[in-house]
């Protein structure tokens, strides 16, 4: 008599855990938020004797995830919500630089090779250091972005001291000439560079102070 | 306006709702083709709620589960009223020209 119950609830359970799984990939403050209740509506809507997630539901939930981490944060300003957008761009950019010089290492190599192989050797020291910087400078540019969007002031400011970096790094190559940089490195460069000009003025535009600098409150 | 919040709006014009009732009320207006699911109303009331159109009534724990009932805002009974017109209008329109143009198949048979 009992077990058909017991079985019920031990359904049950093993679905809410699948529902919670997926809900795990929700932001935070949205989980915190609408979490249990969403739980609510998802056990109501399933039928009984389901111990799984259906492909649909999880298919929507995920979709839902992926939208709401594209949303800007509860009182987060436009203009920093679009600062950190685009320094995912720059990561990719970067991404795109890295694996333009793993695909093209070879062909590089050999063609500089029947030049003159002193300059050879050189370029390539120069393609390993940017094989090794790589992820390195994807890390920064995500760890920025990340406390960009988080509001965090000091972020700003070592964004500001990256982008100067990024500027003495593109000058310097133009410096060498293409003797050294692949177009396609130095492309990605400059389009690095571009993104990170534009992200700079948006986090010290006078909306995006708000947001790191909170009006003090008045004493009266 | 997309489909859903539309729907999800009119579900909340006449009485507050809980998650689950919106489930229902949608697909009661739609006459069953619409079935929301959780993720797509919650996405879509979170944004609501930003924007100021919808906010919440009242919550309560029912079943040892959190019922939250939304209601519609000012806003966005306006916004609601204002997309309803347009959808109206564009509607009228539509069935005006396909009377017209009925009439017309129907003289041009005759002749």
């Amino acid at each position: 008599m009992s077990e058909p119950v017991l079985n019920g609830v031990n359904d049950s359970a093993s679905l809410e855990r699948g529902y919670r799984r997926l809900l795990a990939y929700y932001p935070r403050a949205f989980r915190r938020e609408n979490e249990e209740e969403i739980l609510a509506v998802l056990m109501a809507c399933a039928p009984d004797g389901q111990t799984r997630p259906s492909f649909e539901a999880t298919a929507d939930l995920l979709k839902g995830a992926v939208r709401m981490r594209l949303r800007p944060r509860a009182g987060q300003p436009r203009t920093v919500f679009a600062a950190a957008r685009l320094m995912w761009l720059g990561a990719l950019a970067e991404l795109g630089a890295l694996i333009t010089i793993i695909v093209t290492a070879g062909t590089v190599q050999s063609a500089i090779a029947h030049g003159d192989p002193a300059v050879a050797s050189a370029a390539m020291t120069h393609l390993r250091a940017d094989e090794i910087g790589a992820p390195f400078i994807i890390g920064v540019w995500l760890f920025l972005a990340w406390a960009i969007g988080r509001g965090r002031d000091a972020g700003r400011f070592a964004f500001t001291s990256f982008f100067l970096l990024i500027t003495m790094s593109v000058i310097l190559s133009l410096a060498q000439g293409g003797s050294a940089y692949a177009p396609a490195d130095l492309i990605a460069g400059a389009a690095e560079w571009g993104i990170a000009l534009a992200a700079v003025v948006l986090i010290f535009l006078p909306a995006s102070n708000r947001y790191y600098r909170p009006a003090e409150p008045v004493l009266v | 306006m997309q489909e859903a919040t539309f729907l999800i709006l009119t579900a909340l014009a006449a009485e507050t709702q809980h998650g689950y009732g919106i489930i229902s009320d949608v697909a009661e207006i739609s006459g069953g083709r619409v079935k929301l699911l959780a993720g797509t109303l919650y996405t879509a009331l979170d944004r609501l709620r930003a924007d100021g159109l919808i906010g919440v009534d009242r919550e309560e724990i029912v079943d040892n589960r959190l019922r939250r009932y939304y209601r519609l805002t000012p806003a966005g009974e306006k916004r609601l009223a204002d997309e309803a017109a347009r959808l109206h209008a564009h509607a009228t329109a539509a069935l005006g020209r396909l009377n017209l143009n009925l009439n017309l198949n129907l003289a041009g048979g005759v002749a």
